[in-house]
């Protein structure tokens, strides 16, 4: 149940994402959402309870603004060449915002610092803004193929104003590389 | 046609087993020439002084390393059952043990087949994975083969190499070294412990002088863990290579130190399954590493007990032949070196002649795998030796097991044969003469 709301509450968020919307034209996309939830995987972002309905509820000209100050644009380039331009938040994880927009970043520990399938470069511009890896995180990363020296855990990578404009490849394999095409779905 | 008792008799029962057997003649030709090459089953072996090229295993590594051949025999890999578990467990023990010798964390050690593949490591993996921004590397002309022909790879791949000379005692310059640096200088690699004269470079300031600068530092101490106090927090050391079989440990294994704070990224030669942190591919050999981790504590507990015998019998062997001998010149530093490793030229007597002379000793000129080639040691080149000195010089290798009988024998042997193949020398003849070599003109018949 808990889940579940939490999922809905994400629901909730991408939607109030989408500007222009009267309130009730929103619920009647969440309630379209969340039938087609199986496809785009609607995540928990965070593992403590966070009510972010707030934003639900505040009045729409007010949360414009909000959003305004609060979006970091970044580019994902999958492992086809193709650049996607995202629009995420300040402190979003970079690994669910990857899944929210159907970005074939696999994170096979949910973000717990037991693997390497969240590998991605990241972008030389920003590579320094982003603070030292993490003991644990090195590990992790030294274990990735085809590491670079702009290389870190997607998962570990929190989105910050001045991280505007980051670009971030996705390495052609993961240790879970499959020969012939397979790739896992996200958990 | 013998019959079969003196055929046996002649031939050596091997090979008339492989004629029974229907095994094809070149075999059992093969079989004759090594037996013919071999020694008399009468005759006794050799005295062991070349402790550079190899020595010989400790009983209590051997003992250590026997159950993990036949009884403990999973791989260390295997998550799933107390096979794999037990034998997980003897490596990491293993492990903490080479990490102690030379004061590093056990995550930072990753077991190898040898030093030379912990060179290819070290150089290759550093260079490659800097490539894109740090293309220049340093090295010194003294360095071991493997250090050279990974650094001639990396050339061959676009990177442009320093291969520092060295002064006349054999030691690095270090003012020349911090010139050589240069912005995009990603590794410096400099042994410990020469192979062939036996000089200890200065780690530490090189270390710190690297470690100021953010370029990386590799040493090889093949020849020195074990044998001299290593501290790689201490020294500012980011690579080490370890070879097990010069520290009485078995042949075929080895270990790499990679530093993890700073951590030093490589890229790894071995793809596979990502063992050892996915630098190095492929099962751990369990009763290797445990004989590695074995020799490892054995070195770290008796250091200082053989530091001071293989000093004290060091300076005997010199300073005998140094008595009974003129003209005898020492290889390398007086001060800065292992006592174990003793270069000595004898000027105006051929290095291999001796050699053959010193037949019950078994000795080498110059480093075992250089010892094939006709050429002189580069090494000695690299201290400016003249090169007829260059010919003329054996190193003698003294280790925990030599005996002060050993020593005697061949300073002993080894003055009665120089004095011989002397009064045959018509070089010695001139000199003795009072003729200065360098002046004569030689000319081609």
């Amino acid at each position: 149940v808990l889940r579940k709301s939490m999922g809905l509450t994400l629901t909730i968020r991408t939607v109030s994402n989408i500007p222009n919307l009267s309130n009730w034209a929103r619920l009647k996309h969440c309630r379209h959402l969340q039938h087609s939830t199986s496809g785009a995987r609607c995540q928990t972002a965070c593992r403590s309870l966070h009510t972010s309905a707030g934003l639900c509820h505040s009045d729409e000209e007010g949360a414009e603004r909000e959003r305004g100050k609060d979006v970091v644009n970044v580019v994902y380039v999958d492992r086809s060449g193709r650049r996607i331009p995202v629009k995420g938040r300040v402190g979003d994880n970079v690994l669910y915002l990857a899944h929210k927009h159907g970005i074939e970043l696999e994170g096979a520990c949910e973000a717990s610092l037991a693997c390497s399938t969240c590998h991605v470069y990241v972008s030389d511009r920003h590579h320094d803004k982003l603070p030292e890896p993490d003991e644990r995180e090195d590990d992790m990363l030294d274990m990735a193929p085809l590491l670079q020296e702009n290389s870190r855990l997607g998962c570990q990578i929190i989105l910050t104003p001045e991280l505007e404009g980051m670009e971030l490849t996705l390495p052609k394999i993961t240790r879970n590389f499959y020969v012939d095409g397979h790739t896992p779905k996200p958990h | 046609m013998l019959s079969r008792s003196v055929a046996r008799r002649v031939l050596g029962s091997r090979v008339f087993l492989s004629q029974k057997c229907g095994l094809s003649s070149q075999a059992a030709q093969r079989e004759k020439v090594i037996r013919s090459r071999e020694m008399n089953e009468n005759e006794p072996r050799p005295l062991y002084m070349d402790f550079q090229a190899t020595t010989p295993m400790d009983p209590r590594v051997l003992d250590a390393m026997l159950p993990y051949q036949v009884n403990y025999y999973g791989n260390p890999h295997s998550r799933t059952h107390a096979y794999g578990w037990e034998s997980e467990s003897a490596v990491e023990l293993a492990r903490k043990q080479v990490a102690d010798l030379i004061g590093a964390d056990p995550r930072e050690i990753i077991f190898t087949s040898g030093a030379t593949e912990s060179n290819n490591i070290s150089i290759k993996g550093v260079g490659r994975f800097y490539k894109t921004k740090k293309k220049h590397v340093i090295t010194t002309q003294t360095e071991h083969k493997c250090v050279l022909d990974s650094c001639r790879a990396l050339e061959a791949e676009g990177f442009h190499i320093t291969y520092l000379p060295v002064k006349s005692n054999g030691l690095v310059d270090l003012q020349q070294l911090e010139e050589s640096f240069r912005p995009d200088t990603s590794l410096v690699s400099i042994m410990t412990v020469n192979n062939e004269i036996g000089v200890i470079q200065p780690i530490k300031e090189i270390g710190h002088l690297c470690q100021s600068r953010k370029i990386f530092f590799h040493t090889d101490a093949a020849q020195a863990a074990g044998k001299i106090p290593l501290d790689v927090n201490d020294m500012k050391i980011d690579l080490m290579s370890i070879s097990g079989h010069k520290i009485y440990g078995p042949k075929g294994v080895g270990a790499v130190y990679v530093r993890r704070r700073p951590r030093v990224r490589l890229e790894p030669l071995q793809s596979g399954g990502g063992q050892e942190r996915g630098l190095r591919s492929g099962t751990v050999p369990t009763p290797l590493a445990v004989g590695l981790g074995a020799a490892c504590e054995i070195a770290r507990q008796e250091m200082k007990y053989d530091e001071h015998r293989v000093s004290m019998l060091s300076k005997r062997l010199i300073d005998k032949i140094m008595a009974g001998l003129p003209d005898v010149i020492m290889n390398g530093d007086p001060e800065k070196r292992y006592s174990g490793c003793i270069n000595l030229s004898f000027a105006y007597v051929e290095g291999e002649s001796l050699l053959m002379a010193l037949k019950d000793v078994a000795l080498s000129s110059g480093s075992a795998c250089t010892s094939a080639s006709l050429e002189p040691s580069y090494v000695l080149r690299a201290i400016g030796t003249d090169e007829d000195l260059a010919h003329s010089s054996i190193r003698f290798g003294i280790g925990r097991f030599t005996t002060e009988e050993e020593v005697d024998y061949t300073a002993e042997k080894c003055i009665l044969q120089v004095k011989r193949l002397r009064e045959m020398s018509p070089l010695w003849e001139m000199v003795q003469e009072g003729i200065d070599l360098k002046s004569i003109k030689w000319t081609q018949h």
